[in-house]
This record gives structure tokens, C-alpha cells and sequence, in this order.
């Protein structure tokens, strides 16, 4: 058992990223199942195309959101910041009349700003981060409300611009978003394993007392990933409305529990400390999976929640199993370690 | 007996709300000197070393490091000048690998905060095993690991950052028998290696071997101080019982007791 940490190549990574790899499995299998069930539309190039297309208004909010879980914290509040974002870009649009850059840069500047403002509730009036994003989840969402009084704002006469190729074009017939998720899970990869602050942010989730006594400024890390957490958030409502050609009110609320299933699909714990990107882009890829498969296969769509539940259920027990079958290894790796 | 003060404070007074934990305390290390602060439950050990780290500031009085004057310490702070803290298990991070601990919060980057992992990890390799502690490969997690080994991996900081003074802040709470050998072989390393230390311990049988001086504090004031030499283990437990109860080391002992005898300021 002590010579675990002594192995060598596939072995190695495979016991090391054994969550991963048992995510990964999954995936497979029900990519396997839908398939089964319904091999000409999993054959057919569209269908991907089309899961390609959403996915990523669940998988970029996730993304970043692993980032707060990693650091011990939650966010509820990015649903709504979904909504902040793409209202001011469309307001933005709406008074210069044509889709200015500007639009954009204002809306990111909004979710920014919202995640600021969680950062500070949390650290500096020490707030937790359940308690303070509930108010800051409605607080957006009241704003965005009252701003609209309830009305969409249809962003169709911008369609065939530059803007929009950019963001939600189509690239050889798959849709731009999927390549800004995945250009922006491997930016936080790199952040996350590679750089000075995605380690202060494992090291505040892991053991927040010691982070503070080797002097890492925890409070100004946390605000930061909310900051970044709330921009990410904007972005992907961004993404959102010009995909569907409108603003509405109501952006960003479905996505609430499905990026937080995301991630916890993927082996995040919400006890912070550990996680992976990796984990919870496939977390979005499998729910994203399962909505398609179940449509193509077939049955009503009442039937996408019940899956996806038994799914969330199935990840989360395989991971119990892991971590569990890791505490009496732990034991006993103490003993061979005195 | 070398001469030079690595670290003095002088007359700390810190206050928690109304309660005073430290009335005024001086308190010196040499160089290449071990010092072991002892005393009873709520003395100030803790909150004497804690400022010294920079965790807590003092209301009053001044830190002189390697001769330059502070009136507030930070971690940061306090790591750059030489000082590195060890907690019982508390400044580990139990997920993450051996060679990231030895260099949490210290982390060496490029320019950009890009980290140098292969050259982290070969330093860390270096400084585990200046203390024998190579049985297990660098990127282990901390989680593995034994108490002992814990505690020699937190030691390991003073010796990939050169620190001048490792605090060990009851590193033996909660350890076995033989891992508390184990910590203390590690401090006797850091003495041969020309470092200095504070060990603070309630067991003054895991402090005794290591020490070249002891502290005595009692309800946030230095008492007595002592060389070791002078004493017996048993010497010591007994001045440490009359203190507890009376306030006072015994009149037999007096003789010997340094405090105030020997101004702390004369010594550099």
C-alpha cells in the first residue's frame, strides 16, 4: 500500500485521477445508452452540432463557478447575472442602433461588478456566500425585471453582423460558443494547476487558517474569483441571447441547478479543496447529452429531470464510494509513514 | 555561546478586548539557539509567537529583527526576514502534494505567476532530505502522511527558504511516542545546520532535550529564565509547579534564574 505514491505511468494517473476517469466512464455509457436506443440520430452529425450549441450557456457559468466551489464558497446569484449582462449589452445595442463592442465590454463590466459586490458581501461583512448570493440572485433578477418590466428585447436585426459570427457563429457547421468553452476551460485549467492564484485558491478551500498564515491575502482572492466568476457569468448570457436572437427576462434561470449539478458531476466537492475543470466540463457535456438523448429517443421531455437526477445520484454515489475506499487508505498510509 | 540576537521584542503588551495576555514581555533569541517558552494554559505563549509572525499585531512595544526595528509583522513579512511558523498540522493543506506545502504561499514563479513546478519540486526534494524524510516521493498528498512526517515537512520550509528562526508551536500535541523523537531530532538538524528556534511545549520532558534555554511565562509575563545546563528535568518541573501555584520559581533556584538578573537588551 505505501508504494501507491511510487508508481509509475497509466498506473499512476489512473489511481490519481480516478474520479476523472470514473466521470469519463460514465459518459461513455450514456453516450452508449442513448446510442443504443436510437442509432441513427447519434450517428447523425447534427445532433452533436445541436448539443454543441447548448451546452455551453451550462458549461461556461460552471466553469468558473468550480473556481468558488474549489475555494470553499458558493454562488447562486450568477443565474441572474446572466440576465445583467446581456440587458445592458442589449440596452447598449438598442441606444447606438447598431451591435458596438462596446455593448459587450459594458456587459462584462456589469457581471464584474456583480461579483464584486458578492465577493465583498462575503469577506468583508463575512456574509455567507449561500446567504449573501440568495440576495444577490434576487437582487439582479429584480433589477433586470423592473429595467424590462418583464418584456424581451429582440436582438434579431443584428444578426448577420461581425459580432455575432464571432461569439455564436458557425465554424464548418459547429457553433462558435462550444470553442469559447473550450478555450476558456483550458485558460482555467491553466490557471487553476499552472498559476500562483489558481493555487491560493485550492489552498483557501483545502485549510483557509493556514492560507492565512503563510500570508496568502484570502480576502483578496476570494473577491477576485467572484469577480471573475460574475464577468464569466455575463459572458455566457451574452452568449445566450445572441444565440436566440433575444433578450428575456428570465435568462440564466434554468441554468442555476445545471451548472451546480456540473460541477458536482465532476468530482468537486462543495466542501472545497479539490476539483477539477476537466471533471466539470464533462459534468455539462453529460447533461447536455442526456437532454438530447432523451428527445431523440423519443419520450416526453418531462423525462430529462428524472434522468438527469438518477445521473447526479449515480455520480455522486461512485464518488462517496471513491472517497471512502481513500479514507482507509489514508489509515493505513499513516501508519506506513510514522 | 554565540552572542548575537537573531530576534529581540521588547515590552509587548497585547490586550484581547479587556483581557491582557502579554504585560509587557521582553524576549530574545540568539543566534544558533534553541529556546524553549513553556508555561501553563493562557501564559501567552502562543500569542507572544503569534506576533512576533505577524498574525496578531501588539498594542505596544517593538520586534527587532536581525537589527532593524518593526512595529507590525505580517506572515509575509515575517517569512522574508527569515521566520517560518509550524503549527500542530494546522499550515498544511492535507489534498495537496508534499513539494506544494513546502512552498505554499511561497511559491516560486516566473514573472507572470507562472509556477516553476520542476524546480520546485527538486528543492523540496532537497530540503526533505536534509531531514531523511525521502520515503515518500514529493508528490504525495499531505494526507498521507503520519503526524511525525507532517511536522518534518512544515520543518522542511526553514531549510528551502534558509530561515534564520523556526517557531514550533506545540509541535508534539497529539503524536506518538516515537514521532515525537522523530520532531525532535528534526529541531537537534536545525541546531547543527546553524538555525535558531522557539519551541513551545506543555510537556517540558519534549522540550528538555532540545533546548539550550528555557522561558518561563506566566499569565502574560515573562517569570524566570533558565539554561538548561542549570537544571535537571526535574529541576525545572519543579520551579514549574511552584510557579503555577505561587507565581514565584522557588528560592533555591533564584541563583540561577536569568530574568532581569541579565538585561535581554545587553546581549547584543
Amino acid at each position: 500500500m505505501a508504494e501507491i505514491y511510487k508508481m509509475h505511468g497509466i498506473k499512476k494517473i489512473l489511481y490519481e485521477f480516478k474520479l476523472q476517469f470514473v466521470i469519463t466512464i460514465i459518459f461513455l455509457l450514456i453516450w452508449l445508452a442513448f446510442y443504443l436506443l436510437n442509432p441513427p440520430a447519434f450517428s447523425n452529425p447534427f445532433t452533436y452540432t445541436s448539443i454543441m450549441g447548448v451546452v455551453p450557456f451550462t458549461i461556461i457559468p460552471a466553469i468558473s463557478l468550480t473556481l468558488v466551489i474549489i475555494a470553499g464558497e458558493i454562488d447562486l446569484s450568477f443565474a441572474s447575472v446572466m440576465a445583467l449582462g446581456p440587458l445592458v449589452m442589449a440596452l447598449t445595442w438598442q441606444a447606438f442602433g447598431e451591435p458596438t463592442p462596446l455593448g459587450i465590454l459594458l456587459g462584462l463590466l456589469a457581471g464584474l461588478g456583480a461579483g464584486l459586490l458578492n465577493g465583498i458581501l462575503i469577506t468583508k461583512l463575512g456574509i455567507p456566500s449561500l446567504i449573501a448570493t440568495i440576495g444577490t440572485l434576487f437582487l439582479w433578477r429584480g433589477v433586470v425585471l423592473v429595467v424590462t418590466e418583464g418584456f424581451s428585447i429582440p436582438l434579431g436585426e443584428f444578426r448577420n453582423t461581425l459580432i455575432y459570427s464571432i461569439f455564436v457563429g458557425r465554424v464548418f457547421g459547429i457553433p462558435v460558443q462550444f470553442f469559447w468553452a473550450i478555450v476558456l476551460a483550458i485558460i482555467f485549467w491553466i490557471i487553476l494547476n499552472r498559476h500562483k492564484f489558481g493555487a491560493y485558491i485550492y489552498y483557501i478551500g483545502d485549510n483557509r487558517t493556514a492560507a492565512r498564515m503563510v500570508g496568502i491575502n484570502v480576502d483578496r482572492v476570494l473577491i477576485t474569483v467572484y469577480a471573475i466568476h460574475g464577468m464569466v457569468a455575463a459572458f455566457a448570457g451574452i452568449l445566450d441571447s445572441l444565440e436566440m436572437a433575444t433578450f428575456w427576462p428570465a435568462l440564466g434561470d434554468i441554468y442555476m441547478l445545471k451548472s451546480i449539478a456540473s460541477v458536482v458531476i465532476g468530482g468537486t466537492p462543495v466542501t472545497g479543496g479539490v476539483g477539477t475543470i476537466y471533471g466539470t466540463f464533462l459534468g455539462g457535456m453529460i447533461l447536455g447529452f442526456i437532454e438530447m438523448g432523451v428527445l431523440a429517443s423519443g419520450v416526453s421531455g418531462f423525462w430529462i429531470r428524472l434522468v438527469h437526477g438518477v445521473v447526479i445520484i449515480i455520480a455522486l454515489a461512485a464518488q462517496g464510494i471513491i472517497r471512502k475506499g481513500e479514507l482507509a487508505k489514508i489509515r493505513i498510509m499513516r501508519l506506513l509513514t510514522t | 555561546m554565540p552572542e548575537k540576537n537573531i530576534v529581540e521584542m521588547h515590552n509587548i503588551v497585547k490586550k484581547f478586548g479587556a483581557v491582557v495576555a502579554l504585560k509587557g514581555v521582553d524576549f530574545y533569541v540568539r543566534e544558533n539557539e534553541i529556546v524553549g517558552l513553556v508555561g501553563d494554559n493562557g501564559a501567552g505563549k502562543s500569542t507572544l509567537v503569534k506576533i512576533l509572525f505577524g498574525i496578531h499585531a501588539s498594542d505596544e512595544g517593538e520586534i527587532i529583527i536581525k537589527g532593524k526595528k518593526y512595529k507590525r509583522l505580517t506572515p509575509k513579512k515575517a517569512y522574508e526576514l527569515g521566520i517560518v511558523l509550524i503549527h500542530q498540522e494546522r499550515t498544511l493543506c492535507e489534498n495537496h502534494p508534499i513539494w506544494r506545502n513546502v512552498f505554499m504561499g511561497r511559491e516560486l514563479t516566473n514573472r507572470f505567476g507562472f509556477l516553476k513546478i520542476k524546480e520546485m519540486k527538486e528543492l523540496a526534494y532537497k530540503s526533505l532530505a536534509a531531514l531523511e524524510l525521502t520515503k515518500m516521493p514529493v508528490d504525495t498528498p499531505v494526507k498521507y502522511l503520519s503526524g511525525g512526517y507532517k511536522q518534518g515537512v512544515q520543518i522542511s520550509r526553514a531549510f528551502t527558504f534558509e530561515a534564520d528562526l523556526v517557531i514550533l508551536d506545540e509541535p508534539t500535541v497529539a503524536l506518538s511516542l516515537a514521532e515525537v523523537q522523530k520532531v525532535l531530532d528534526y529541531v537537534r538538524e536545525l541546531k547543527r545546520k546553524g538555525k535558531s528556534a522557539i519551541f513551545i511545549s506543555h510537556n517540558i520532558y519534549h522540550v528538555y532535550p532540545v533546548v539550550d534555554r528555557f522561558v518561563i511565562l506566566n499569565r502574560g509575563e515573562v517569570v524566570a529564565e533558565f539554561y538548561k545546563k542549570d537544571l535537571t528535568p526535574e529541576d525545572l518541573s519543579e520551579i514549574m509547579i511552584s510557579i503555577a501555584r505561587t507565581g514565584k520559581v522557588p528560592k533555591e533556584y533564584e541563583e540561577l534564574n536569568l530574568y532581569k538578573k541579565a538585561s535581554p537588551q545587553s546581549a547584543s
